[in-house]
């Protein structure tokens, strides 16, 4: 039996995939409103787009107006997550996935470069060793 | 970002990057701004190293394990099992492979070692009837064992509804003398954590908490983290649009449950029930009670089990006087037999029991 003969529905119409609860669009000043302060005092900020009531299809609205940008990042740490600029310079939608491919969390996030790109200080020191120990072995 | 915790988690292949990911996707789960995310990874970054983990005791008590079901089934984010194999967890019965007499000398020596360091845990309550008899554990009561280990504790951690308030063993007429361990320990800070059982993510991100930071996180009027109890089931419940439109579900098959109405008139507790299950979820996130169509029985308030009828709709409070009356005015009103105004009494016997079947939904 398909799963659409059973006439129980458990996600109500109106919260459906296919459907927009109408709560993306606010999103869009909030947005703007974070890149002024990037622009104005080089504060980052980030949404969470977990903790907030969004549909399926209001995410795919929100992809589609902020569009894709030049930069696309793949992290490869306990499961892929991809940062990735938006059409909008500044504007980064993160996905953090499990090594499953579940998403675990989902951002926005408005900064030059998101913190998690820079490498971090103490992982250059280490690689910094690693590449004395390959220049000792040379000789 | 470095520190003793870094190193380890380093030396066993996890980045800087992996575990600002890890991090920011528990801030998410705490209901946490974004930015806490890497105030988390700075701060727990420095927690003490395995030299020195923390040592966390586990007291199970009046209890059905039910708790340490859920716990168990926490571990699915890799890391978090690491978490755990940073904290150093000395006595738990279940879990632990030691039994009996060397069980007992693991529980002491790790009292003794960490003097006023540990994490106490307990789950279950405490039965103070006949002399604690109720429940012993190597021929000592609860209450006596509780005494003993929380005296040397650095916090506990009251663990699912019966250690937070009493539970069902404490439900009416409590015939074993059932209490909290906030009953008993005034002298400590204690932390609930209620549910029946509690969500895992909520017990692992506590202890995150008490990790990250060295001290327990904001507490609510009934002893629990804000962070995983500050909003109603019914705030975050994405059935909420039908309440407020007034479309809701009458009985557990017609056309509102079908479409996903509201559950409310079916006894949902969801409006005066704190907890995160809206938004952790459960099983992974996979669904959570009313996903599945049944209304929220609210599991993680004190004496949910005493509250008048899973289902009876919360505006409806439980009136067996009134319903009597009823009763008998059906009964003089067809002036018959005995055995109708029987049939009344019985019926207010019942509702006066609270004990709720289908049939009486559906009068």
């Amino acid at each position: 039996m398909p799963l659409d003969a059973i006439p129980v529905v458990a996600v109500p119409p109106g919260l459906r995939a296919g459907e927009l609860s109408g709560n993306a669009p606010a999103l869009l000043r909030e947005i703007a409103e974070m890149v002024r302060r990037l622009l104005s005092s080089g504060d980052v900020s980030a949404i969470d787009l977990q903790a907030l009531p969004l549909t399926p299809a209001d995410l795919e609205w929100l992809r589609e107006q902020l569009g894709e940008g030049e930069i696309a990042v793949t992290l490869n740490a306990d499961g892929e997550s991809s940062l990735n600029e938006t059409a909008c310079p500044g504007v980064w939608w993160v996905t953090h996935r499990n090594p499953k491919g579940a998403v675990v969390s989902e951002f926005l996030e408005v900064a030059f470069v998101p913190e998690m790109v820079k490498a971090q200080q103490d992982d250059v020191v280490i690689g910094l060793e690693h590449l004395e120990l390959l220049i000792s072995d040379l000789s | 970002m470095h520190g003793p915790l870094i190193e380890t988690l380093a030396r066993q292949g996890v980045t800087r990057r992996t575990f600002m990911k890890y991090c920011a996707t528990l801030a998410s789960m705490m209901a946490l701004p974004p930015s806490a995310g890497r105030a988390m990874a700075e701060a727990m970054a420095s927690a003490p190293a395995a030299s020195k983990r923390p040592s966390v005791i586990w007291l199970p008590f009046q209890e059905c394990t039910g708790c340490t079901e859920s716990i168990t089934r926490s571990h699915s984010p890799t890391l978090e099992g690491l978490i755990f194999d940073v904290i150093s967890l000395d006595y738990q019965e279940t879990l632990m492979a030691a039994a009996g007499h060397q069980a007992e000398e693991a529980l002491h020596a790790a009292m003794a070692a960490n003097d006023g360091k540990y994490l106490l845990i307990v789950d279950g309550s405490i039965p103070l009837g006949l002399d604690g008899a109720y429940s012993c554990i190597a021929g000592k009561s609860n209450l006596d064992t509780l005494k003993e280990v929380a005296k040397g504790a650095a916090a506990i951690v009251a663990m699912g509804s019966c250690a937070a308030y009493g539970g069902l063993p404490h439900a009416n007429p409590n015939p074993t003398g059932a209490v909290s361990v906030s009953d008993i320990i005034k002298d400590k800070p204690i932390i609930n954590i209620p549910g029946c059982p509690p969500i895992p993510t909520v017990i692992t991100g506590v202890l995150a908490h008490f990790l990250t930071f060295g001290s327990l996180p904001e507490l609510d009027q009934h002893g629990r983290p804000k962070a995983f109890y500050g909003e109603t089931i019914h705030d975050r419940c994405y059935r909420r649009p039908f309440y407020d439109q007034g479309k809701f579900a009458k009985t557990f098959d017609d056309e509102g449950a079908r479409n996903g109405w509201c559950l409310f008139e079916l006894g949902c507790k969801g409006p005066v029930t704190y907890n995160a299950c809206a938004t952790v979820k459960w099983n992974g996130g996979t669904s959570w009670p009313v996903e599945s169509g049944h209304g929220c029985l609210g599991c993680s308030e004190p004496d949910f089990w005493d509250g008048g009828g899973f289902y009876k709709a919360l505006s409806m409070p439980a009136d067996p006087l009134k319903l009597a009356g009823k009763a008998a005015a059906v009964g003089a009103a067809a002036g018959v037999a005995v055995s109708f105004v029987n049939r009344g009494k019985k019926s207010a016997a019942k509702s006066a029991h609270e004990t709720t079947t289908l049939a009486d939904l559906e009068k």
